[in-house]
């Protein structure tokens, strides 16, 4: 009971230690600031503007620039750009968080039984990555998309497949550290089951590099499903996702350039947001950094 | 914002200056870009239009022929031609002054192993398939025999591209990958996912060509290409409507927009209980207003036509009713139909690059009661899934060139499971195409054209909404002649 | 040492047998058939089925893999293309310099910027500047590249008219791709550098150094740096990963005749023999480098290179 207790208040003294220097990262605070604005839009996007707005075409509206009616100006179609970002936000987000967290999932289990077990189980969870990571990620979603088809979906999955070899590799050897403790040789000899061992002491251990890692995929996620929208592999209209209206604006790049401009102000924000918060978090976590 | 615009108004500024500092007066090169890249230059086995674009610089057909088949033949390599009484025998003369760009004279032999080429290509042939065999009667005389008559064969026999035999069989291998004609311009060389350069071809028996030297560039990208037009690297392309208001505010450069008689439509899959009724199909084609569709998908660069028929082909007339915007109507058509809306239609399946057009029809249905769901899909994937009839509703563009013959591919049953989309199915409508097949009567053959324009359209087959233009922008100082139909252009009639 | 290149090169064999049969089936899942793809919707299906039957695509998919496979053991051929009917080699090899100068020119634009800029925040830690350095590459990596590429063209092409907007025949035409691939991945080096430096320079050896009254400038160059950068090299080899992957992007944007735009157009074409050769071409490359960099850094770091001799591969 008062053991419990003691393991608490050490957590929480871990977190306030982990919290102050965070927060002396400005940047970071500010960053954090912008992503729970964005994050608030993605939930309260119906609040904020309804969703038929996106898709309500007025013929005589097209191509505008911004204004009060239209905060950030008309599509080719007639359509507010502003309610397409703010209801565009869920798929950006949703594809940059999805990704990030199947991608950990995968890696965490992948890489921790690697790097714990050592042996044959290494040994053919490393050859399979090494397979993966010769083939450019780009190109490797882009065959996996093609195969599956152009839906939300399959992005995600075609995303996910092309990072998971980087996760797996980094969570092994992040592992491959912690697995060398005392502790764990401690926890070994109690006869501890080795999931239990692997996610009760290796994991947690080892979680800084994963955490931060995690947080700037995210950013990554998202650029490359823009990316593959542009080569016009990405998610499909009528889904007012950022990367598409960006590549789909592009070809209006002289006549309407606003609506290369806000699409692409919201990505460059949300995905600066996670990496600066995953660059206040390096700093943070990383005890050889502490001054 | 503001200062994007500036950039853009400085750019345009710029362009100008470089355009007219340069003195055009003397210029002999030209640099044209194309959107994708040369995979063969095969003069039967290739597929894209870039390919054909560049082929017919560098070789020469039999006749030549303005696309819709309205005007007569002009003599090319052939001089004049024959048909016999029964429509079987067609017999070409051909000139004796036409050399190879190897100095070799083009003789008959060359034309019936090059029709033969055609014939036989996977990639071609259907144009000519109604031959039976090419002979040569001397070295200047190339009958081809026909088992039935086939009204529109000359349509046909202007396509294939006249190759040397000797050539081929010298070099398979070149015979590819450095072609030789007998047109206006010469292979020169050709950079796999770069560009191909032609150089004049002195000898060409309409004498030599003004511009001497053509590199086509590719560049894939719109917005690219825009803007290496606007800088001068580039003085000729195609380009895509949305880049046009840019384009045309420059006076440095100029363009052109063309007709074809490629139709944007929408396909409705007659074996579903949905659009098996004639007046849902009607009501659909009503609901559609296709001037907005026009703007929105095209910016105003298409020609508003709900008749599968280009109106400057050959069969088409204003008799044909025409579809226009009238969503109370198409209420009306529904609720004699029996439906109750809000009704779901189903899926609106669509490739990638056809999303604009499944945009603006959803929301047009919308407004007359008929729900759809968009489904994007790949454009293989979707290819597979329109040609094997594994959808319900769909919209797409597509090219039936050559003679108004062609248009039975979307109407015969032979071709369910290929271009008959709809997946229509009436004897009475294959046996009016047997019959313009054989008719050699031009009048005759309007009429029965205009019956099964009028079946077309009375049934609502499809719902056509539009024939999109070709639009070319070059520098101004580029002169162009008028543009034949469908946008082939020959590079030996343009000047500096 | 040399053992341990000639066990690496023979590792490659599975790894690249791997490579082929992960993507060959990954393409033959993906829907349409070469033949349909190449003469299109109004095509006669009897020509469709020749087509495909001189392709050999009328074969079950395990024959066409080892078929595939065999051609390249037995005969070192990988293919002749579906679209263009030639090997595919040629178009590999008339393509290929363009994308590995266009890799190699962004990996050494993207590590010298990171690097100079990590050095430098690292030095400054926590001044404006060094928030500046931080900011600065972290907006660039947060652009999708294809924009930045775009904003690039109009800014240097149409603006200035400096530099060409498409195209590969000079070095001047690899300057605006170079730097659409190379701003955004300066990041990553960039906080690489960065945290080693400073980890480095709290190092015992570093504070004997200034204690020992070394100059501030001579720590900073001669010790820590040479410290740091070693696992900045070690990056390198994904870096050059990264830039073939940005490259697919620039080439589509500027109209480079690159691997990029060979391998999206050929995915697109079920041009299977085209991906294939591509791909196996640039896990190869891939593989080298890595192989290049390890031994680079056994050079460097005379504590792995005692690993080595000491017989192959231990667990770090």
């Amino acid at each position: 009971m008062s053991n419990a207790k003691t393991g608490k208040s050490r957590k929480h003294a871990q977190f306030m230690e982990f919290w102050r220097r965070f927060q002396k990262n400005k940047t970071a605070v500010l960053d954090l600031v912008i992503l729970v604005i964005i994050l608030g839009t993605a939930l309260f996007a119906d609040l904020i503007v309804p969703y038929a707005k996106c898709i309500e075409q007025v013929g005589a509206d097209r191509l505008q620039g911004p204004s009060i009616a239209h905060f950030f100006g008309t599509d080719e179609y007639g359509r507010d750009l502003f309610a397409r970002v703010v209801h565009g936000s869920r798929y950006s987000l949703l594809i940059g968080l999805a990704t990030s967290l199947m991608a950990l999932i995968i890696g965490a289990i992948l890489g921790a039984s690697a790097g714990y077990f050592g042996g044959w189980v290494d040994n053919v969870i490393s050859r399979i990555m090494d397979i993966f990571a010769c083939v450019p990620p780009i190109l490797l979603s882009l065959a996996v998309v093609a195969a599956l088809g152009t839906n939300l979906q399959n992005l995600i999955i075609a995303i996910t497949v092309s990072c998971v070899p980087g996760n797996v590799r980094l969570i092994r050897s992040v592992v491959l550290t912690a697995a060398e403790q005392d502790y764990v040789e401690a926890a070994k000899s109690y006869g501890t089951s080795n999931a239990r061992i692997i996610f009760r002491y290796v994991l947690p251990n080892a979680m800084g590099p994963i955490i931060v890692n995690t947080t700037m995929s995210i950013s990554d996620m998202m650029l490359s499903a823009a990316g593959l929208s542009f080569i016009g592999m990405g998610i499909q209209p009528p889904s007012p996702e950022w990367g598409a209206l960006l590549s789909n604006a592009q070809t209006y790049l002289f006549t309407a350039p606003h609506m290369l401009l806000f699409p692409g102000l919201c990505i460059l924000f949300s995905s600066l947001a996670f990496n600066l918060v995953g660059d206040g978090l390096t700093d943070a976590l990383d005890p050889k950094l502490k001054d | 914002m503001k200062k994007a615009l500036a950039m853009l108004a400085a750019a345009c500024t710029l362009t100008m200056a470089v355009s007219f500092g340069a003195c055009a007066e003397g210029k002999t090169d030209l640099v044209i870009a194309v959107d994708a890249d040369v995979d063969t230059l095969h003069p039967t086995d290739f597929s894209t239009t870039v390919e054909l674009n560049v082929l017919n610089q560098i070789y020469d057909t039999l006749m030549y022929m303005n696309p819709d088949g309205t005007e007569e033949p002009e003599p090319r390599i052939a001089e004049s031609y024959e048909i016999s009484e029964d429509g079987l025998d067609y017999t070409f003369h051909l000139r004796n002054d036409v050399t190879f760009q190897d100095g070799t004279p083009v003789t008959a032999e060359d034309v019936v192993f090059s029709l033969e080429l055609y014939k036989e290509s996977e990639y071609q042939g259907s144009q000519i398939s109604m031959m039976v065999s090419a002979e040569a009667m001397d070295d200047s005389t190339v009958v081809c025999h026909l088992d039935t008559p086939y009204a529109p064969f000359l349509e046909g026999i202007v396509s294939p591209f006249i190759c040397s035999k000797a050539y081929y069989e010298s070099d398979p291998d070149a015979f590819v990958t450095s072609p030789m004609g007998s047109g206006p311009y010469k292979f020169v060389s050709r950079s796999t996912g770069s560009n191909v350069i032609l150089t004049a071809n002195e000898d060409y028996y309409r004498g030599a060509p003004a511009i001497k030297d053509i590199t086509f560039e590719v560049i894939p990208d719109v917005a690219t290409k825009a803007i290496a037009l606007q800088t001068g690297e580039v003085s000729f392309a195609e380009v895509d409507s949305s880049v046009l208001a840019q384009l045309e505010a420059n006076p440095a450069i100029t363009i052109d927009e063309v007709s074809t008689s490629g139709f944007a439509y929408v396909s409705m899959n007659t074996e579903k209980d949905s659009f098996s009724d004639p007046l849902v199909r009607q009501a659909i084609n009503y609901a559609i207003d296709r001037e907005n569709l026009v703007q929105v998908c095209y910016d105003g660069k298409a020609e508003v036509n709900s008749n599968i028929c280009a109106k400057h082909r050959f069969g088409y007339s204003d008799e044909q009713q025409q579809y226009t915007y009238d969503p109370e109507k198409a209420k009306e058509l529904l609720a004699e139909a029996g439906i109750t809306t809000p009704y779901d239609l189903g899926e609106l399946l669509v490739a990638e690059k056809y999303s604009n057009l499944a945009t603006v029809i959803q929301n047009d249905l919308k407004a007359v009661g008929l729900e759809v769901t968009i489904s994007v899909k790949e454009f293989n994937a979707y290819i597979s899934d329109l040609t094997s009839g594994n959808y319900d509703i769909t919209a797409l563009v597509m090219t039936l060139e050559g003679d108004t013959q062609s248009l039975e591919m979307a109407f015969i049953t032979d071709y369910i499971g290929t271009a008959n989309n709809a997946r229509y199915s009436d004897a009475d409508m294959d046996d009016l195409f047997n019959q313009t097949r054989v008719e050699t009567d031009t009048e005759k053959r309007a009429e029965l054209f205009n019956q099964i324009l009028t079946k077309a359209q009375e049934e609502a087959i499809y719902a056509v909404l539009c024939n999109p233009l070709t639009l070319y922008a070059y520098s101004s100082e580029l002169q162009c002649p008028e543009f034949p139909l469908e946008g082939n252009y020959y590079i030996y009639d343009f000047t500096w | 040492m040399s053992k341990y290149i000639v066990k690496r090169l023979l590792y490659m064999i599975p790894v690249l047998l791997g490579v082929s049969f992960l993507v060959f089936t990954i393409l033959s899942l993906t829907p349409g058939d070469p033949g349909s793809i190449i003469l299109g919707i109004t095509a006669k299906k009897e020509d469709i089925a020749a087509l495909n039957a001189e392709f050999g695509y009328d074969q079950p998919f395990l024959i066409r893999f080892l078929n595939y496979i065999g051609d390249i053991v037995f005969h070192f051929d990988l293919g002749t293309s579906y679209a263009t009917r030639q090997p595919v080699l040629d178009s590999i090899l008339a393509r290929f310099p363009n994308t590995f100068l266009l890799a190699v020119l962004s990996m050494c634009l993207s590590s010298a910027i990171g690097m100079a800029m990590g050095i430098y925040s690292a030095v400054r830690q926590y001044s404006a500047m060094d928030h500046v350095c931080v900011v600065v590459a972290l907006v660039f990596a947060s652009m999708p590249s294809f924009w930045l590429g775009l904003m690039l063209l109009i800014l240097f092409s149409l603006k200035l008219g400096w530099l060409p907007s498409f195209g590969a025949s000079t070095l001047r035409h690899f300057i605006l791709p170079t730097l659409t691939i190379s701003l955004p991945s300066a990041a990553g080096t960039l906080r690489l550098t960065r945290s080693t430096m400073l980890e480095t320079v709290r190092q015992e050896y570093i504070r004997t150094a200034k204690a020992k009254g070394a100059s501030n400038r001579r720590v900073i160059w001669k010790h820590a740096l040479r410290n740091a950068l070693l696992p900045v090299i070690t990056s390198l080899g994904g870096g050059f990963g990264a830039s073939l992957g940005g490259a697919i992007i620039a080439e589509t944007v500027f109209a480079m005749p690159g691997m990029g735009t060979l391998m999206t157009t050929a995915i697109r074409q079920k041009d299977v023999p085209m991906v294939m050769g591509a791909t196996l071409f640039l896990a190869v490359l891939f593989s080298v480098i890595i192989l290049i960099v390890d031994i680079l850094y056994a050079f460097i770091d005379p504590r792995i290179k005692a690993k080595y001799q000491n017989g192959g591969k231990s667990r770090e």
